[in-house]
Order: C-alpha cells, then structure tokens, then sequence
C-alpha cells in the first residue's frame, strides 16, 4: 500500500508506503481551530513509512495528558500535514485532506465527542470516545 | 454584538461588527485539503464587517466555481481563517471558519454544498439541503443519512 499527497498550494508533498495502524476523526477543540471548524481527520503511520518534501513549520500545544502535541502545516498554505506526540514519536498522524483521492481510508473511531459543537453530524456506526482514547498500540520492533 | 475569534496559537484575532447572514459547509476537494480531510464550516458575514489584527498569510487559488479566493491563515500555527472571493469583487460574503470563532457553535451549519466531492463515508444530517457544487446547484440524491 502506497499514498501520495499534497498541500493545498503544492509547497510541500508527501509519499507514505505502508498501512495506517488506525484511522481517527477528532473533535477537540485544537483541531477545530486548526481544520477549518470540523473534526479533523487522521490516519496513524509508523513514521519511517511517511516522506515529506517541502518546506514545514510547526507549533505545538499541551494536551489534557500533559504531552505536548506538535503539528506541521505548510508555510504557504498553511494546509496542516501532521501532527506527533511527545509519547508517540515513532508514529505520526497524517490528516487526511494531504492524502490523494482515491486513497479509501475513512475514520474508525472518533474522540473528543464532548467538544464537538451542537451542529456537529457524527456517524453513530462509529467507535467513539468522549475525550482521550488509550494510544494505539506501537509496531513491535523488529526481532533480533 | 460584535463576534470574536481568532487562530489556536493566539497571534490571530478578529473582531466582526455583523451578525451572520448565513453557514453552510462545504466539501470541494480544496477545502478538504486545507480542512484535514473534513468539509470547511464557514459562518458568512459582510465582508466590509470582518477586522483581522495579528498578520495574516494569504494565498489565493482558483475555486471549483470558477472565482479566484484569497485563503487566509495564521503563519505562526497554520489555522485557516477565512476565505473571501476576490475575483468576481464585491459579490459574496467572507467566510469565516466556524472553528476560529470564540463561539463555534454560533450559527450551526445549514446547507452542504459541493456535496458531490464529498467522500464516500461522510455522514449527512438529513435535515439539511445537500447542494452537488455551489449554492443553488441541483441536489445531490439522498444516501448516508443519519
């Protein structure tokens, strides 16, 4: 399995070789601020499977768990690419809207429920959580 | 009443002098790019109303619809702000992201449009009309509702 993508103006692109080890839809309020007034919509890579060409920038936030979450947008567009946590290092969250159609992903679980506004249309087929989900589980290390 | 808002990091705030004339979301392809997959909530007021502080990155594209529109986002934290159609001038309200309002939950959303570029897992309140382009576009035929 293979992905490419783009930001919005072209600035930064992207190859990912692999499969996603979740995909989620979050409703904090960070991710309302950054998407645009919807939840935003990630898939889980181990980061060595995900290149990135281009100019980046980053900010960061804490969250509710005290780890600090640092996402990645393009400069130019500000379109953002992905985020990382402190905790999670070896993985990175690829939003979905860089990821070239037709790419079949769709999320699987949605979090943050307890922030989403009043209007918002959540998939009752959905896994979901009102706040922070446990992390999924890392990609055990090679052996030997 | 004024309405406020602003980016996540802080170095973007607004101050709109209107009340809403209207919100709907939308699901053109571009809007997903820069709205993390989901469809950009934009909550519209008179354009002349919206007052930005804090600079601005700006980039502008040619829309699906045919009209060029300017972008605007914060360059410190990447938040998308607004969107306004500068070519033809004069001719639709700004668009401001529902998400950067200090009050998402202002106006709630009451149309789709670009409904057609939607993908196939996105969720429909079937009490909202569902517009296949632009406003006024013929309707998209019903299916994912919840």
């Amino acid at each position: 399995m293979t992905y490419s993508g783009r930001c919005a103006c072209g600035a930064v692109t992207l190859q990912i070789k692999g499969a996603p080890v979740g995909t989620r839809q979050c409703w904090c309020r960070q991710c309302q601020q950054i998407a645009a007034g919807g939840p935003s919509h990630n898939a889980i890579f181990p980061s060595e499977a995900v290149s990135i060409a281009g100019p980046l920038r980053h900010s960061t936030w804490t969250t509710a768990s005290g780890n600090t979450l640092t996402h990645h947008f393009c400069p130019s567009c500000g379109t953002q690419v992905y985020a990382q946590s402190s905790a999670r290092p070896h993985l990175m969250t690829v939003r979905f809207g860089v990821i070239d159609e037709p790419h079949g992903l769709r999320p699987e679980v949605v979090i943050w429920t307890d922030e989403a506004p009043a209007w918002a249309c959540i998939d009752p087929a959905l896994e979901r959580w009102p706040g922070q989900p446990p992390a999924p589980a890392p990609t055990p290390p090679p052996a030997g | 009443m004024a309405q406020e808002g602003g980016c996540l990091c802080g170095r973007v705030r607004f101050s709109i002098s209107a009340e809403p004339v209207g919100a709907r979301m939308c699901w053109c392809r571009d809007c997903q790019r820069i709205a993390s997959g989901s469809p950009t909530v934009n909550v519209l007021f008179p354009e002349e109303a919206a007052a930005f502080e804090g600079g601005l990155g700006t980039f502008r594209m040619t829309a699906d619809s045919g009209n060029t529109v300017e972008r605007g986002f914060c360059p410190t934290c990447g938040a998308q702000i607004y969107s306004r159609t500068v070519e033809p001038p004069a001719t639709q309200p700004i668009r401001i992201r529902a998400g950067t309002l200090d009050d998402p939950g202002l106006m709630a959303p009451t149309a789709y449009i670009w409904a057609a570029s939607a993908p196939h897992w996105a969720p429909f309140d079937p009490a909202l009309p569902r517009y296949t382009q632009g406003p006024g576009s013929p309707m998209m035929e019903p299916g994912n509702d919840l």
